[in-house]
């Protein structure tokens, strides 16, 4: 074939352009044709505690803004590179100790008048590639605050089967970290300390008919080393831990309604003793072309660990294990959220705002000791995705 | 090398297909060239519209359904290119027009009533096409035909795949519809004969390729005579009646689907602008018009 002369006809291109881009001639799968850049900044702020449930320290607990950026962008025909990056500012108290107060219930001693500050920022980049029926990626991060850091690696896959319908995803990661509590010599806190966590995660997604989906995926994570909360005064746990978590999701589309029913339900279980259930379910509700509204609802229990405290014992042994973190004790917690998703074709907006209570009385578990310092917290979040 | 032509010819898309391929072993041409027709295979039975079990059939049942229907990569970079041809013919090429063939019966030769052509032209339009959020929401009464395209389409996949196989020599065709796997040893290029719409036993030119495609497109197969007036099989999708342009189209270009699209697009076209836009294209091709001239450029006469 010999041009007769220069290609110069814009049909011509407009055409090769768009047939060079079929699957059959470009070659396999599909990677994303389109970069996406994407930017979302959030406030999560805790409710600040009363005076009566705290002996000394700030009031004040965290107000954190996390700034999220994403991009990704196709590189060749198979190969989609992804770059997250983010950025938290946090500042507040958290708990340090607990003792028992003047009427002999357990009140709460927040970390240091000033409070804490820190950032973090956290860096990932992450190349998928897509193949006949399915895509193989790999991560690597880097996170970064005042007193931590952590390296992680990870690989994934995953491989369409039964026309389609039927996904299988598998996935492997792998961090290391490093803890360095700040004015360790001051409060005789760790100077510092390691920490490893090593996961897999195993799932299957299929579609069942053309309004509705189902998800379940299992993942295993076993953490070794120092588990501790270094900034408490006492707290002792083990060195290792394992964690399973079993989640499940279903989404129906309802025609008439015009919206989509997504239903979530998790139950986690580690060996320090915690358990949990978490039910969530979102009703996403198409106004017109554009706009599509998300109510939000989720309930959450969990039990206590085997060590929890809601009293810390500075009399035990160095070796018995004990925490008094909230995070360990048996509670509820219910959350209601609302969302509202603009979608303009190259742009989406999307606006969420949710309340979070949590209080051992909303718990499913047996509470042998409520723990003083449950948060309450507000989150706000805008993001805004645009494709080109 | 010894490099030994195998052909082989088979029925597919509503046309007597035939691959060639040269290859050094016999065994594995065969393998290969099976492997490239159930490709071809597999296309048909994904995108026939005279299938019930296809997936086009799938797309037209969803005419009408207000959640529509979700499209596979494949299908979307389909429609991707059927948008192309739509914006680069000023809507004449239309992957919606199929509702209009449904009306005009070319075997009785008979004219439907223009109420009848309003009536179809009101199920015809790409742009009425819908999407939200990956799905496609096509309007009740329309439906879609890539026959247009995926001939031309397949016969480029199956030469894809016969490179990817290891094949450096082969021509795919696809009734009429070309894709070449890099020119004959030699090399040599290889010479289609491209057949006179008035003549059909004599050929109006041959196009020489050494890669890529060639597609044609003609009214020479299907059309009749009614009150001294020649219809063509191709119907204008803007108003329901047939075209009145070239009578027959070949083009060769980088891509078999590239020269598909644009020889309909030339054949869509009133004779004049057809014609520049094949001239303006800068590839070999070659047309006959309404008068039975022959013209072209880039190709043996």
């Amino acid at each position: 074939m010999r041009p007769v002369q220069p290609m110069r006809s814009r049909s011509l291109l407009a055409l090769s352009t768009t047939a060079l881009a079929l699957p059959g001639i470009a070659g396999a799968d599909a990677p994303p044709l389109q970069n996406t850049l994407s930017y979302k900044i959030s406030n999560y702020k805790e409710d600040d505690l009363s005076r009566s449930e705290v002996l000394f320290g700030d009031l004040d607990r965290y107000d954190i803004d996390v700034h999220q950026f994403k991009l990704i962008t196709p590189v060749g025909r198979n190969y989609a590179l992804q770059v997250d990056a983010n950025y938290e500012s946090l500042s507040g108290a958290s708990p340090w100790f607990t003792t028992q107060g003047f009427d002999g219930k357990p009140v709460v001693n927040l970390s240091g008048a000033s409070g804490i500050r820190d950032r973090r920022s956290e860096i990932s980049v992450g190349g998928s590639y897509y193949l006949e029926n399915g895509r193989i990626g790999g991560n690597i991060g880097y996170s970064e605050e005042d007193d931590y850091r952590a390296s992680y690696v990870g690989i994934n896959g995953e491989r369409h089967f039964n026309n389609d319908l039927t996904t299988l995803a598998i996935g492997l990661s792998y961090s290391d970290d490093a803890i360095f509590p700040t004015d360790a010599p001051l409060f005789n806190r760790v100077v510092s300390a390691d920490k490893s966590s090593s996961s897999v995660f195993v799932s299957v997604s299929q579609i069942i008919d053309s309004v509705s989906t189902m998800q379940s995926a299992l993942s295993i994570t076993e953490q070794s080393g120092f588990l501790n909360d270094p900034y408490k005064l006492r707290d002792i746990r083990p060195g290792d831990k394992t964690q399973i978590a079993w989640s499940n999701s279903y989404r129906h589309f309802f025609l008439n309604a015009d919206a989509a029913l997504h239903l979530n339900y998790r139950y986690y279980h580690d060996d320090f003793g915690v358990s949990s259930h978490t039910f969530d379910m979102a009703w996403h509700q198409n106004l017109g072309d554009i706009f599509r509204l998300v109510p939000t609802l989720r309930y959450y229990s969990q039990s206590a660990a085997d060590f929890f405290t809601n009293q810390d014992n500075f009399l035990a042994p160095l070796t018995s294990f004990q925490s008094s973190d909230y995070r360990l004790s048996a509670f509820g917690a219910v959350s209601g959220g609302l969302g509202l998703i603009a979608d303009r074709g190259d742009w989406t907006a999307t606006l969420t705002a949710e309340r979070y209570l949590a209080n051992e009385q909303y718990s499913a578990y047996e509470v042998k000791q409520p723990s003083t310092a449950l948060v309450q917290y507000n989150r706000v979040s805008l993001g805004i995705e645009y494709s080109f | 090398m010894n490099l030994s032509l195998k052909r082989f010819a088979f029925t597919a898309m509503g046309s007597t297909c035939e691959m060639q391929i040269y290859a050094e072993s016999r065994i594995h041409a065969k393998t290969v060239i099976r492997d490239m027709a159930s490709e071809v295979h597999r296309l048909e039975k994904k995108y026939s519209r005279f299938r019930h079990d296809s997936f086009v059939t799938d797309i037209n049942l969803a005419a009408g359904k207000p959640m529509g229907i979700r499209l596979d990569s494949e299908t979307k970079s389909l429609f991707d290119h059927a948008l192309s041809c739509y914006e680069q013919s000023a809507g004449l090429f239309d992957i919606t027009a199929g509702v209009l063939n449904r009306i005009w019966d070319f075997r009785q030769a008979r004219v439907p009533s223009q109420e009848l052509i309003d009536q179809a032209r009101s199920h015809v339009g790409l742009h009425k096409l819908k999407w939200r959020q990956g799905r496609l929401l096509m309007p009740a009464g329309m439906e879609i035909d890539f026959g247009g395209i995926v001939k031309e389409y397949a016969a480029d996949t199956a030469a894809r795949l016969g490179r990817k196989l290891g094949v450096r020599h082969g021509l795919v065709n696809l009734g009429g519809d070309f894709a070449v796997i890099g020119p004959q040893p030699g090399p040599a290029p290889w010479t289609v004969g491209i057949i006179n719409p008035q003549a059909p036993d004599s050929l109006m030119a041959t196009i020489e390729l050494l890669d890529g495609g060639l597609a044609s497109s003609g009214d020479y197969e299907r059309c009749f005579i009614h009150e001294g007036k020649r219809y063509s099989h191709i119907l204008n999708p803007k108003t329901g009646w047939p075209c009145a342009g070239l009578r027959a189209v070949s083009i060769a270009a980088n891509l078999c689907t590239v020269a598909g699209s644009m020889a309909t697009i030339a054949m869509l076209q009133d004779e004049a602008a057809g014609i520049e836009g094949l001239r303006e294209s800068g590839l070999p091709h070659v047309y006959m018009t309404n008068a039975e001239l022959i013209g072209g450029a880039g190709i043996q006469v």
